[in-house]
């Protein structure tokens, strides 16, 4: 009996060291980026453009470029990777083809980055002609992100009561109709959440819009979608590797850090939000 | 005997390689109440969801010999399953009401079966009326059915099948989940839409058989044993396996 109860604290107090470790480890990445960073946020940093050969002046041009592509990224990956897994779940007869599918998307999904970038490069930008461009960028972000969402897609899909569809389909109603009137509505919310992850990952990647997307250097805002832009993980990279001046430029390294962090947040709270109010309507 | 609505002869089906129903041949008289009984795993529900293709829905079934519905052969290559369904309706064992308005989830089928409805206001009512359900909702009727009780959603779940106007009504233990009165109240409400409407109904209450139905059909294991007028089967039955079941003497 003692045995146990100590077995249990040990287990306990190990889960919560571990918590405290992640949080730990997590705050001081964040308290690290902050206290490095916030000396060059003003109004100017976020709403100017770089100066100096990017030694001085703000970063605008990046933030607005990291916002086309995220957005690009998943207006291409969330049609795409909800009809994948719509086909999945609810279409196609599950079996032995479907699982390869299924083995094939997790694949996927553990590719390197880099690799999507350079079919990016290989396809949109010089076969399909897209030159770099947001288009070309938003494309590869999507394809990154699209397993993510197909898997999330599909966890929220299954989770819909099989109840609802008998209930629908018993009422002469076609089975597309089900799907669009019941079953994705409310399965919209878990969509979401799973697609958050995506989201952040498509807004941080640095690998797949260097040679599809981002621009080294740009002072004018993009003014279609075969434009190149300027994106905020790109030029951290390239502040602190290729700059003219590295070690100068740190403060503005970090400051950008935190904007990009507080870029991605910013689109997931949206997502939490539009998230919150389709849930208010679910209820079952 | 009046008219049958639906025939079936020489029914075989199959889940994958297990046959759950052999050699089913019955009618089904139009405007009339029928009862399927039989232990569980019989292959009641089977039956049931056969004549409304609803085991469509599941992988690796087949279906051997002939269901007629009004004359036409249900499971004929030209036949849409989404057409037969509009015509024969159904109300599981669970209520399942859609995570939507009561209004809503009324106004559900009709909107998007393309049937032109003149006035949904009305239809709405009507079959609340017809389920008798629409006193005690009428208030509410834009409040989510989720926060009815098991025996109003049951019967919301009634009165959104009878919004489609089907011909059939199959029910598969519409009060296994419900209290006394709720029970009750359903069981009038079939007698009452017995004058519309052909019910067959599923039930593991054999005074609900007895009391709501005109024909009783036992089954066991995926056999038909017996299939007669209500009163013979729990008076006097031509098989001894029924009397032992309907008196709780079996197995
Ligand atoms: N989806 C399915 N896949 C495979 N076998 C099934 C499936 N559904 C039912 N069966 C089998 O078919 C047989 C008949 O099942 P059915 O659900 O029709 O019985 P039932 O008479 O309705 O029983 P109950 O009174 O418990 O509802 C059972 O042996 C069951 O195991
Ligand atoms: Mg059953």
């Amino acid at each position: 009996m003692r045995w146990r109860y100590l077995k249990q604290s040990v287990f306990f107090g190990l889960v919560s060291a571990s918590a405290l470790i992640i949080t730990l480890v997590l705050g001081g990445i964040i308290f690290y980026i902050i206290t490095n960073g916030y000396s060059v946020i003003s109004l100017d940093f976020i709403t100017k453009p770089p100066t100096d050969s990017m030694t001085k002046g703000g970063i605008m041009p990046a933030i607005i470029g990291t916002i086309y592509l995220t957005v690009g990224a998943i207006a291409i990956g969330l049609p795409f990777g909800i009809a994948s897994a719509i086909y999945l779940t609810e279409y196609a007869r599950q079996g032995k083809i479907v699982r390869i599918i299924k083995i094939g998307i997790n694949c996927l999904a553990g590719v390197p980055s880099v690799v999507f970038g350079l079919f990016g490069l290989g396809f949109f930008v010089i076969f399909l002609k897209f030159g770099s461009s947001i288009l070309a960028g938003s494309l590869t972000l999507g394809f990154l992100i699209l397993p993510t969402i197909i898997g999330a897609s599909e966890e929220a899909l299954k989770s819909v009561p099989q109840t609802f569809r008998e209930a629908s389909l018993s009422l002469g109603v076609s089975k597309w109709q089900t799907i669009y009137r019941i079953v994705l509505p409310n399965a919209l919310p878990g969509i979401l959440t799973g697609s958050i992850l995506g989201i952040g990952r498509a807004a941080g990647e640095t690998a797949p819009i260097m040679f599809t997307a981002a621009a080294f250097f740009t002072a004018k805002l993009p003014s279609s979608i075969f434009d190149e832009v300027m994106a905020l993980p790109y030029h951290i990279y390239v502040l602190a590797t290729a700059g003219t001046n590295i070690e100068a430029t740190r403060p503005i390294q970090f400051g950008t850090v935190l904007v990009l962090v507080g870029v991605v947040l910013g689109i997931d709270l949206i997502a939490i939000i539009i998230r919150g109010y389709m849930r208010r309507k679910k209820r079952w | 005997m009046d008219s049958h609505i639906i025939k079936l002869h020489k029914v075989n089906f199959y889940y994958g390689q297990t046959q759950a129903l052999t050699d089913i041949s019955m009618n089904f008289g139009q405007n009339r109440v029928t009862a399927l009984i039989g232990p569980s795993g019989c292959g009641k529900s089977t039956l049931l969801r056969l004549l409304n293709r609803m085991n469509d829905l599941i992988d690796g079934t087949k279906v051997e010999g002939e269901i007629l519905f009004e004359g036409r052969n249900i499971y004929a290559p030209n036949i849409d399953p989404v057409e037969i369904r509009r015509k024969v309706g159904m109300v599981f064992q669970k209520p399942n009401p859609f995570p939507k308005t009561i209004y809503n989830n009324i106004s559900y089928g009709p909107k998007l079966t393309g049937v032109t409805v003149a006035d949904m206001d009305s239809l709405v009512e009507q079959s609340l009326r017809q389920a008798v359900l629409w006193d005690e909702v009428k208030d509410i009727l834009n409040k989510s059915a989720m926060n009815l009780s098991g025996g109003q959603q049951q019967r919301l779940c009634i009165a959104r099948a009878l919004a489609m106007k089907p011909d059939v009504l199959l029910m598969d233990e519409p009060t296994s989940a419900l209290d006394p009165i709720s029970t009750a109240k359903i069981e009038e409400l079939i007698e009452e839409l017995k004058k519309d409407y052909t019910i067959i109904i599923v039930t593991h209450n054999m005074q609900q058989a007895a009391r709501i139905s005109d024909e009783t059909a036992f089954f066991y294991l995926g056999n038909l044993v017996e299939y007669n007028k209500t009163e013979k089967i729990f008076t006097n039955p031509d098989v001894k396996q029924t009397e032992d079941y309907i008196t709780g003497r079996f197995g």
